[in-house]
Formats: structure tokens, sequence, C-alpha cells
């Protein structure tokens, strides 16, 4: 039952594709993407193109992870912490960090580094925003109890804010992930000489849209995985909190 | 603390001067220069162009995506049988980077606007249709228990307790939206397009026109700043008895 509309949609691709109604470069038929697909998963190179979008895309988001935690907690925190960088990070939150893109490239070079260095900033965003909600909205009744028992403040940190913040952290790994294959995918489409982006822009202009049609499967797959991970890492990570909603 | 802060950025921006007054590659350009390029490019009506061009595709395509994620978000909220038939296929492919399906929309909608716009709607969809879900899903059932109680009919119910109760997460999703409108807008645009903000940033990057990156660039922080504020104050002036986080 759940998944009838997205059979009925694959039915009616297939159906348009068969029709002849439109070119085949239009709508390629399942079989003919299946087939690609399969090729592209039992093709070396091309399975090595997927493991360098996916290195690109799990550096950046482990380096955001890291810094992200760590300055969304301190915001979440500290006040001087919050009011210096708060508005720094809600400033600049609705502003496209791609568009810092070009300029990284001079920085950072064409190669992998850019595209990690855009990773990281993209990801950062949602991890300090989240974490740094979570570190403030931390139960008083908590840390009172805490420091009463005689718990240091690294001890505190470690011991009450950390776990009471590692739901918000996931919310924003939540987020983070598929901003990291968006960036990933985006930056290697506009300019690289490999990965998944880089596959479909050549299979494009190669038309062959079966093959391209293909390497956007690779992606989506890999997109999932990647949230179902998450996902897993949370429900071992916090069992004593039930994952409900996306965001927070 | 708001002198602390200003203290804060004022300083930041003196070290990246004063950096760059010692020498920076060509690449980084001060914070005086690109004040200057800018005020300078605002002077001329090339901007302006590519920044009517860049919006004209972007906020129709987030026009289209909130309102359908918002409608069908609290369609699927309400009634079941469109929760079963329809969240399914969102939810799985919401982790899909939904611009990899630019290719595959230019050849169905044509090179031009059309296909950008729609791309643009696709991504702006998904944010806000899982927070009107979630939502409509997140109302106190106690609530909606008091107005059945209290004589209300379905549509009232809808129209008084669920919808203003799934309005903040609908707001907290158009948000996402925004900037992901821009994200979208941008690489649309350097991937392939011959007007907007990403084309102009791209046509500066490969004439080695620095001045012109960084005015692109700016423009377009900008433009989602101001974009992001919109929205903000939207929620407030039509949400004024949601607290909100700031």
């Amino acid at each position: 039952m759940p998944f009838v509309l997205v059979l009925v949609l694959l039915g009616v691709w297939e159906a348009a594709a068969r029709s002849g109604l439109w070119s085949k470069l239009l709508f390629p038929s399942l079989t003919s993407i299946a087939y690609e697909f399969a090729r592209f998963l039992a093709t070396p190179e091309q399975l090595h193109e997927a493991w360098v979008s996916l290195y690109r895309a799990l550096g950046g988001f482990a380096l955001a992870a890291a810094a992200g935690i760590f300055i969304g907690v301190l915001m979440g925190r500290s006040k001087l912490a919050a009011g210096l960088l708060d508005p720094l990070f809600s400033g600049t939150y609705a502003v496209p960090k791609l568009a810092l893109f070009p300029v990284f490239i001079f920085v950072f070079g064409i190669g992998s580094l850019s595209k990690v260095a855009l990773v990281f900033l993209e990801c950062l965003y949602p991890i300090v925003i989240m974490s740094s909600h979570g570190a403030r909205s931390v139960n008083r009744v908590l840390l009172w109890s805490a420091q009463n028992m005689g718990a240091s403040r690294g001890e505190t940190l470690r011991r009450v804010v950390i776990p009471a913040t590692a739901p918000f952290i996931f919310a924003g790994f939540r987020v983070a992930v598929p901003v990291a294959m968006i960036v990933v995918v985006i930056t290697e489409m506009v300019s690289s000489a490999d990965g998944l982006g880089y596959l479909v822009i050549y299979s494009l202009s190669s038309l062959r849209t079966d093959r391209m049609l293909a390497v956007v499967v690779a992606i989506a797959l890999l997109g999932y995985l990647l949230d179902k991970a998450v996902v897993l890492a949370r429900d071992r990570l916090i069992y004593w909190e039930r994952l409900d909603t996306y965001y927070v | 603390m708001g002198l602390a802060r200003a203290g804060f950025f004022l300083s930041l921006l003196a070290l990246w001067q004063l950096l760059a007054w010692r020498g920076l590659p060509a690449y980084v350009l001060s914070p005086l220069q690109i004040i200057r390029d800018f005020v300078e490019a605002l002077g001329s009506a090339e901007l302006y162009e590519h920044a009517a061009a860049s919006l004209a595709r972007s906020l129709p395509g987030f026009a289209i995506g909130t309102f359908f994620g918002a409608l069908l978000g609290l369609a699927a909220g309400t009634a079941r049988w469109f929760d079963r038939l329809f969240s399914p296929a969102v939810f799985v492919s919401y982790p899909v980077p939904k611009i990899v399906m630019l290719p595959i929309f230019m050849l169905w909608f044509g090179i031009g606007d059309l296909s950008k716009v729609l791309i643009i709607a696709l991504a702006c969809f998904y944010p806000v249709f899982i927070n009107a879900y979630y939502g409509v899903k997140a109302t106190p059932a106690i609530l909606v228990w008091s107005a059945l109680n209290m004589g209300a009919g379905r549509g009232a119910i809808f129209r008084r307790v669920v919808l203003p109760s799934a309005a903040p997460m609908i707001f907290a999703g158009m948000r996402v939206s925004l900037a992901l409108s821009f994200i979208v807008m941008f690489a649309a645009e350097m991937i392939n397009a011959r007007s907007g903000l990403g084309h102009l940033i791209r046509v500066a990057e490969s004439s080695l026109r620095f001045d012109l990156m960084y005015v692109s660039l700016l423009a377009v922080a900008i433009l989602g700043y101001a974009g992001d504020r919109l929205v903000r104050l939207a929620q407030r002036r039509l949400l004024a008895w949601h607290e909100q986080p700031a």
C-alpha cells in the first residue's frame, strides 16, 4: 500500500517510454536505466567516482560535525560566545555559501579541497544552529543537581550537557547530510573531472540519458543510505529518546 | 553586549583589511576594495539585470514549491488515506539532492527558465511539506478535543486549531526553503544560464575579474539575507502570538 504512488509513477514512466511518443532521449525506459545502473555497479572505474564523491561529502561533513558541535555547545553554554557568534551565523544563514565556490577554487585549488571546504561550510550551519539550540535548552534542574553533587565544569559538560544536546546534534546531522550530498554533486557538476556530479554532466553531454539517470539513481541511493546511517547511529547512541520528527 | 559585538566584527574586518594591505593573493580583495567595487556596480545597469534575472527564477520557484509543499503537507497531515498514499514517496526521495534532476528537467522543459524554476520549486517543496506534515501531527490533541467538545465542525477545527498550530512549523520550513531556493538558483545558473548572478560569477571567475566575482557574491548574500528577513518579518506579523527563536 505505501508505495502505490511510486509504483504508479514508475509504471507511467515505462508506458511513456514504450509508447514511442517521445524520443528515447527524453524518456529512456526503466529497463535501459536498470541495465546502465547494473553496468555502473559492475565497473570499478565508475564505482571509484562514487567513492570520490562519498569521501568529499563525508570529509566535509566530519569536519563540520567536529567544529559545529564545538561551536554550537560553546554558543549554547556561554553568553559571550553566543553574543559574538550568533549574529554571524543567523545573519549569514540564508546566504548561499555556494557563491563562495569560485573564490574557494582560487584559494584551495580545483581539486577535492575546495569542494570539501564548501561542504564543511554548508554543513556547519545546521549543526551549529541545532546544537547551540540544544545546549541552551538543557534542563536547568539537571545542571543544578550535577553542581550540587559536586560535579566539576568538565564533568557537567561531559555527563549532562553533551548527552542532553545529543538529540539536537543528530537533528543537525540529519539536515547536514543531504546538504553535503547536494553541495558535492553541485560542485562536481560545475567544475570537476571526477565524482558522480561530473558523471551526470558527462553522460548528458554524450547524450546518454539512460546512463545519466542511472547515475542519478546512484546519487539518490547514496543520499538515502547516508540518511539511514545517521538515523541508525542516532537510534543506537540516543536509545533513551525516540525519533519522531525531522527537525528537533 | 552590542558594543562588544560591533567591536568583534569591526576588528575582524580590520584584521582582513590589514592583511590585505600587507599583501594578499590577487584573488582575495580587501573589504574596502569590495565595497568600492560594489558601489561602482550599483551605478551600472548590469548588476540589476542579473539580479532581476536571478530573482525571476528563484521567487516563482520558491512560491510554487512552498505553496504545494504547504498544501500537500497539510493534506497528508490531516487525511490518513492521503498520508499513506503520498508521504512514503516524499520521505524516500527527501535525502536525494534534487539538483541532479536539473539535466533531465532541461531535456523535458527546455534549457530556459522553466526548467530552473521547476527544479527550484521541487527543492523548496520538501522542507515545507515535511514541516507542515509534522506541524499538523504535533497539534496538541487536547486542543482538538476541546474544539470538538465545543461543537466545532471539521472545517472549523482545521481552520481555527490545526492551521494556527502548524503555522510556525510551516514558516520554519519556508525559511529553510528560501535558503535552499537561493542555493539551487545559484547552482542552476552556474551550471547553465545566460544571465543571473550565478552566471555572472562564472563569467567573472573565468575572466579573472575578481572585482566582479566579489560584487556578485555580495549581491547574492544581500538578496539571501533580505529574503530571510522578509520571511521572518512576515512570520512576526502573521504569528504574533508565537514566541520565536532568535
